[in-house]
C-alpha cells in the first residue's frame, strides 16, 4: 500500500464515533463495517423461563422484548460462549442470570421497567457484565410492559453470549453510517430525478470534506474510494471505540484462524504420501523455499501441497517453464467436476 | 482427520480420472469437517489452486481477496460464494509463478491481519490523544 491508512475523529461520545478512515480500500473498510455490526459478541437475554404471567402480553411476546434489552458488555470476555463451557446447560461461567418479580397491586397501571432487573448469578460482582444499559433522564431504562391491579410477571432470564450473526439482538451496533465518495465521481450510485440531481438531491455534510467535481470534468475511471465517513452509533453495551477495537481483533482472530487451518491443511498433506499427486515435478525438489522471509517457511519445513518429501511445486524461479502455460495447457478451467464456477 | 488410515482430501488434477477420484472419496468428503479444503482445479505445480473456506462469508472473502490481489506475483485471484445458504466461501488463486497459491493465501492473510491492527493502532492513538474535537474540513 502506497499510503498508510488514517483516521481523524470528528466526534465521540458516549455512544457514538464518528470518524474518516482514508487511504484504505474500500473492502477493508467494509468488512470492519460488516464484523462490527455481526461479529463483535455481546450479552443479551437469551432463554427466558415465565415463572407467572398473568399480563395482557403472551409469553413469547415479553420474551422476544426481553432478548432486546440491551445488557451491559464491556467485560464481556470474562465470559465463555455455552457452546465452549463445560457445564451441562448453562453456568455462571457462560451466562448472567436476571430475574424480574412483578405485582402490581395499585389501581393504576404499573410500568414494568428494565431497570428493575436483578443479577441473580454471573460472573464475579464487580465485572460490568448483564446490567441493563439505561440511558433516560429518569434512570428507568426500558419499558416492558404494563400490568393492571393484581397482574404479576415473573421471570428468570439467562443471558448469554453470542454474535449478531445469529441474532440481531447481540448486536454492538445501533447503526453504522457508512459513507464515501458523498459527490458521486466515482458514479457507483445512480440517483433518481426529474430535473437535475443537484437540486432534488441534498447534498451530504460530508462533501464539505471533499473537493467538489469541476464542471465539465472528464470521468476518472482510476479512480478509487480512498475516504470513509463512519460513524458508528452503539446501543450502549459496549463503548463505540472498543467496538471498533474489538471488530479489528475479530477480524484478526479470523485470520488467524484461517492462517492456522491452512497450516493444518499443508502439513496433512505433506504427512501423507499418497497425497504425490505431483508426478513431474519431483526431480527439483532441491528447489528451496522461494519466500525465505515468510515465517511459514521456516517453521513449517516440509510444506508441499501436492508432492512428496520437500518438493516445492517445482518450478521455483522458472516463469511459465514446465509445460505450464498460463491460458493453456495445465491451467484447468474446464473442470468438468469443480462444483462452482467463479 | 483423526484416522491415520484416511486420506486428506486433496485435489484432483487433471492426470487423475475426475470421477474416479470422487467415488473414492466421496465417503471422506461427506464426512470432512476441516475449515480449509483444497478445490479441484489445482495446477500439478501449485501455482494455481482453489480453496474453500467454510463459515466465512465477504467480510473476509472481499478483503482477503483484495489483498492477494495487491501481491505482485499474483495474476488472479477471485472468490465466491457459490450459495447463500451455504456457509462456504471459494478462493481462486493463480500467481505468475514465482510464489505458489498457498504462499500468496498465506501472505495475504498476513498483509490483512498486519494492516487491520495498524488500522486499530491508529484509531486507539487517535482516540488517546483526544485531539478530535477539533477536527475542520
Amino acid at each position: 500500500m502506497s499510503k498508510e491508512p488514517q483516521i481523524v475523529i470528528r466526534k465521540a461520545g458516549r455512544d457514538e464515533v464518528d470518524f474518516i478512515l482514508s487511504d484504505v480500500e474500500l473492502s477493508l473498510a467494509n468488512s470492519l463495517r460488516r464484523i462490527m455490526i455481526a461479529e463483535v459478541p455481546t450479552l443479551a437475554i437469551d432463554l427466558v423461563e415465565i415463572q407467572i404471567n398473568t399480563s395482557v402480553l403472551a409469553d413469547e411476546f415479553i420474551a422476544h422484548r426481553l432478548g432486546l434489552i440491551p445488557l451491559d458488555s464491556e467485560d464481556i470476555d470474562e465470559l465463555k460462549y455455552t457452546r465452549d463451557c463445560t457445564c451441562e446447560d448453562h453456568c455462571p461461567k457462560c451466562s448472567v442470570t436476571l430475574e424480574l418479580k412483578a405485582n402490581c397491586e395499585i389501581d393504576e397501571t404499573m410500568n414494568i421497567y428494565s431497570s428493575h432487573f436483578i443479577i441473580t448469578s454471573g460472573v464475579g460482582n464487580n465485572l460490568k457484565l448483564g446490567q441493563p444499559i439505561i440511558r433516560d433522564p429518569m434512570r428507568k431504562g426500558i419499558l416492558i410492559c404494563k400490568l393492571k391491579k393484581h397482574q404479576q410477571l415473573h421471570v428468570k432470564c439467562i443471558a448469554k453470549k453470542g454474535i449478531a450473526k445469529e441474532h440481531a439482538k447481540w448486536s454492538p451496533c445501533s447503526a453504522i453510517g457508512f459513507e464515501y465518495d458523498p459527490y458521486n465521481k466515482l458514479k457507483h450510485t445512480d440517483y433518481w430525478y426529474e430535473e437535475s440531481v443537484e437540486n432534488e438531491w441534498p447534498k451530504s455534510l460530508n462533501s464539505d470534506w471533499e473537493e467538489p467535481p469541476i464542471p465539465g470534468e472528464k470521468f476518472n475511471y482510476n479512480a478509487k474510494p480512498d475516504k470513509f465517513y463512519i460513524n458508528l452509533e452503539t446501543t450502549g453495551v459496549l463503548n463505540p471505540n472498543e467496538v471498533f477495537n474489538k471488530g479489528c481483533n475479530e477480524l484478526q482472530q479470523k485470520l488467524a484462524n484461517v492462517i492456522f487451518e491452512l497450516k493444518k491443511l499443508d502439513q496433512q498433506s505433506n504427512t501423507d504420501d499418497n497425497s504425490n499427486i505431483n508426478g513431474m515435478d519431483s526431480n527439483i525438489n532441491n528447489t528451496h523455499n522461494i519466500n525465505q522471509g515468510d515465517d511459514y517457511s521456516n517453521n513449517m519445513g516440509r510444506r508441499t501441497q501436492y508432492g512428496g518429501g520437500g518438493t516445492q511445486y517445482g518450478g521455483g524461479e522458472t516463469q511459465y517453464g514446465g509445460g505450464y502455460t498460463q491460458y493453456g495447457g495445465t491451467t484447468q478451467y474446464d473442470d468438468r467436476n469443480r462444483p462452482n464456477r467463479w | 482427520m483423526a484416522d491415520t488410515e484416511s486420506k486428506p482430501v486433496i485435489a484432483p488434477t487433471n492426470d487423475i480420472e475426475m470421477n474416479e477420484v470422487n467415488n473414492e472419496e466421496n465417503l471422506e468428503l461427506a464426512v470432512d469437517t476441516s475449515k480449509i479444503q483444497l478445490l479441484p482445479g489445482a495446477t500439478s505445480d501449485g501455482f494455481a489452486a482453489s480453496f474453500q473456506i467454510i463459515d466465512e462469508d465477504h467480510t473476509l472473502g472481499n478483503a482477503l481477496r483484495y489483498m492477494i490481489m495487491k501481491n505482485e506475483d499474483v495474476e488472479f485471484c477471485g472468490y465466491s460464494i457459490p450459495h447463500p445458504s451455504e456457509n462456504k466461501l471459494n478462493i481462486r488463486i493463480q500467481t505468475y509463478g514465482k510464489m505458489t497459491a498457498v504462499e500468496a493465501f498465506h501472505k495475504g492473510l498476513e498483509d490483512l491481519s498486519n494492516l487491520c491492527s495498524h488500522v486499530e493502532e491508529v484509531f486507539s492513538t487517535k482516540v488517546a490523544n483526544k485531539d478530535y474535537s477539533t477536527e475542520e474540513p
